[in-house]
């Protein structure tokens, strides 16, 4: 009788005694009597262990049902649906940055760059398939037009041997390889603007010797220093301005990952290059600071001359474009210990460049660039936290009822972003050079320093503050104040960088 | 070398490294009472599998009520092989999912069937109801306990039975029906299995008899002790052919269809056939079967084809949604 309530048997053996007690007294308990009370009792108990039985297979039921009742969880990592064995899983995320950008000391004539705007606005949908099929879809709502930033299937093999296609970020530089929620300052230093980000292609990539060490290698369409490959939306899908495809490719060791007395645990270094032929149908990219002023442009044809131009007087009216082979090379590093965290690495680009007239690059002269750009950044959780390159986790969420704070992160960096020189020389005789000196800078050194609050897991709030010194290719009277890039790199740049950052 | 060759190198290597050699798992889905048939021959094929090429074989079971374990593999359990209570659930797998051939029952000997068994009734030491063929089963305040025929294989085995016996002694359709429908008001609890039911029976010591797998049978009298538990074998009964089945767009996806096949072959051979016979279930080898004669008692048989038409009729007719188990169920 074990399911049924107690009050309840208690109360039927009760009936049934005091029936057979009744009818004994009253009857004398004749034989017959005495084998109909049996009867009747065995029919009780079997009523009884019949009502147990069903309970009992109800329950059973009931687990089994839930053991294939697809699982919900809502959380503070985003919504996902998955099925019982976890082999099939969808998850919706999402990512808003809201930003407040200031800058002190800043020329009269810059009226637009003290501003409030939206970072980042991205819905993150991921999925999984038979376990070892994943997905992942990131459209940006945050600029002129909503675009799809991350758009890739990944088939794992084995969790060493994984093969991804679509969208995604070349395996060459740590930060830019970093989640954008959870870097330590809000912009990514120079590095990252001299390896490529999104690409077009197809990875190997896995990890080895019990995730010790992770390797990538992939093929992509190719894009110049910093950047993505064309925007996939309105008419730029799937762009690529050549036939020429890189090679990337990107190791990473965490020797002692695994081994948690060592004070080398959270000790990781890499080496991530590319190489491969760009024909930029478009210009170069620009380089921006820190605090995201566009600072450096290479040479633009005016477009109403553009395409009247005849060669000769192209010369003096281009547009500069990548023109030839081009490799990066960035060794890595990063160690986190505790609340301490230190991340290092460094870019050499080299990438031809040609001025290229309306139609075509014939007879254009061309000129290999040599970029380098470096960055040493740290970090400390004022509170105790551990850092990570995945981030902070705070211990409390911030609740100012319950005298609860979150966490707080001091974070420091210097970076460095150093320009070739031959980009002020003429490429060719008549030429004009493939950037004028007198409104770009050669050589940007930026200190920052950041406070990071982390108000819950998914709720940041980061306030950076950059100053940038710009070294110059001509003396300072020289910079031409009537362009928007010279009216910046006149005077050392003091940005400050505020942003509110939702990312779950 | 050059960096290209260098890449392509590598890429080798790595592509040689993750094919390397695994150990094989298998995933038998099976039905009820054959937990302990194949604890033993997985055991004994592991062996046979590793001697002949050096790999080493796991293999899974999954039990359950037939036509339940058959809904889980339509669903998406990745079975490699079914050991099924009955074609009916096998053929399932073709007509919902297209997971086998259709003539998957012509790919092994005697239609896919490699030990049968038949139906025997479980009572109480002394038989206290006094339990000796089916019409017995009908009798007021006799408790029957059986599994529900909509997801145990056993449990359509019963019925049939029950339906050929009323038949053949009341002389018709309308009579078995009436027959078959007054057996199962005396079914106080339906579970869904067969194992389920010796459970609700031997354990939980519920009702005056268990229409039992012949196998079933044995093991609880085995387990339980014949103190506790007699065999009474009914003067008519069905020749159940429990069948199984390779699951080739699972074996074929998965990569082990050479196993997978050789594990339901292994079971015709003289050891496979020991190991059921020692199991209580028939062995299909006559050599076998005469050595293990003595243990099986001896009783009338039909089989399904000769009384039914076959599973794919008696399955629409009985067992469908809106036949006659449901129509005597709901009534």
């Amino acid at each position: 009788m074990r399911n049924l309530p107690s009050a309840v048997r208690t109360a039927l053996a009760t009936a049934t005694l005091f029936a057979g007690f009744s009818t004994l007294h009253a009857a004398e308990a004749s034989s017959d009597d005495i084998a109909a009370l049996r009867d009747q009792i065995r029919q009780l108990d079997q009523k009884l262990k019949v009502l147990e039985r069903k309970q009992e297979i109800a329950a059973d039921d009931a687990a089994a049902a839930a053991k294939t009742a697809p699982k919900i969880t809502v959380n503070d990592k985003g919504f996902s649906i998955a099925s019982t064995d976890g082999a099939n899983q969808l998850k919706l995320r999402g990512l808003v940055q809201a930003d407040a950008r200031a800058f002190l000391h800043n020329d009269p004539a810059i009226t637009n760059n003290n501003t409030f705007l939206l970072r980042r606005a991205r819905v993150i949908f991921e999925g999984t398939f038979n376990k070892n099929i994943s997905f992942l879809l990131v459209p940006e709502f945050a600029g002129s037009a909503p675009t799809v930033v991350d758009a890739y299937v990944n088939y794992a093999l084995t969790p060493s041997l994984q093969l991804r296609a679509g969208r995604f970020r070349e395996p060459v530089g740590l930060e830019q390889l970093q989640s954008d929620a959870v870097a330590f300052f809000n912009e990514r230093s120079y590095v990252s603007q001299l390896v490529p980000n999104r690409d077009l292609g197809v990875q190997l990539w896995g990890e080895l010797l019990d995730g010790t060490l992770t390797y990538a290698l992939g093929v992509f369409n190719g894009v110049p220093d910093g950047n993505n490959n064309g925007a996939i939306s309105g008419t730029t899908v799937n762009a690529d301005s050549d036939k020429d495809k890189d090679l990337a490719a990107r190791i990473f060791a965490q020797p002692w990952k695994n081994d948690g007395g060592s004070p080398l645990q959270g000790l990781g270094f890499g080496l991530g290059a590319s190489t491969g032929r760009e024909k930029s149908g478009s210009g170069l990219a620009s380089y921006k600071t820190d605090g995201q002023q566009t600072v450096f442009s290479y040479a633009t044809a005016t477009a109403a001359t553009a395409t009247t131009l005849a060669p000769a007087t192209s010369k003096t009216n281009f547009t500069t474009v990548a023109n030839g082979k081009t490799w990066r090379v960035s060794p890595q590093f990063y160690y986190y210990r505790g609340s301490f965290g230190l991340l290092g690495e460094y870019a050499f680009s080299s990438v031809h460049v040609s001025p290229q007239f309306p139609a075509s690059l014939a007879g254009s002269p061309t000129v290999a660039l040599k970029n380098k750009a470096w960055q040493l950044a740290t970090s400390y959780v004022l509170t105790g936290e551990d850092a990570g390159y995945t981030g902070v986790v705070p211990a409390t969420n911030f609740d100012w009822a319950g005298g609860s704070w979150g966490a707080f992160e001091l974070v420091a960096r210097y970076d460095v972003l150093d320009l070739d020189n031959k980009a002020f020389v003429t490429p060719g005789a008549g030429y004009s050079p493939l950037a004028n000196n007198a409104n770009n800078p050669t050589k940007l050194t930026t200190v920052g320093v950041g406070l990071n609050w982390y108000l819950s897991k998914s709720v940041r709030a980061s306030f950076d503050f950059f100053h940038t010194d710009f070294g110059l290719n001509v003396p300072a009277s020289a910079i031409l104040s009537t362009s928007s890039t010279g009216r910046i790199i006149k005077n050392d740049e003091n940005a400050f960088v505020t942003r509110l950052q939702v990312a779950f | 070398m050059k960096p290209k060759s260098l890449l392509l190198a590598a890429l080798a290597a790595v592509l040689a490294t993750a094919a390397a050699a695994k150990d094989i798992e298998l995933l038998n889905v099976s039905y009820d009472p054959t937990r302990e048939l194949y604890v033993d021959y997985n055991a004994v094929f592991a062996k046979y599998w590793q001697a002949k090429t050096g790999d080493k074989v796991t293999v899974k079971q999954s039990h359950g009520g037939s036509g339940k374990q058959a809904r889980a593999v339509i669903d998406g359990l990745a079975a490699d092989v079914i050991t099924l209570a009955l074609a009916a659930d096998v053929d399932a797998l073709y007509d919902n999912a297209k997971l086998i051939p259709q003539d998957w029952q012509k790919r092994l000997s005697n239609n896919s069937a490699p030990y049968t068994s038949t139906i025997v009734f479980l009572v109480r030491k002394g038989n206290p109801q006094k339990i000796k063929d089916w019409d017995d089963l009908v009798k007021p305040g006799v408790s029957v306990i059986t599994p529900n025929p909509k997801t145990s294989g056993g449990a359509r085995w019963n019925y049939l039975a029950a339906w050929e016996f009323a038949k053949r002694k009341l002389g018709s359709e309308a009579k078995a029906q009436e027959f078959v429908a007054r057996l199962f008001k005396n079914v106080p609890v339906l579970d869904s299995g067969a194992r389920g039911s010796t459970t609700t029976f031997v354990q939980r010591e519920v009702g005056d008899v268990l229409l039992a797998w012949e196998n079933e049978a044995f093991l609880a009298v085995k387990e339980f002790g014949a103190d506790k538990f007699e065999i009474v074998v009914p003067s008519l009964s069905i020749l159940a052919e429990p069948t199984v089945s390779l699951v080739d767009k699972n074996v074929k996806k998965k990569g082990t269809e050479a196993v997978a096949k050789a594990y339901l072959d292994y079971l015709y051979s003289d050891e496979g056939q020991e190991i059921a016979a020692r199991n209580y279930y028939r062995p299909r080898n006559e050599t076998v079967a005469a050595k293990y004669a003595a243990q099986f008692p001896k009783v009338e048989l039909f089989t399904i084809d000769a009384a039914f038409g076959g599973w794919t009729k008696a399955q629409k007719t009985h067992f469908a949604d809106g036949g006659i188990f449901d129509q005597i169920t709901t009534k």
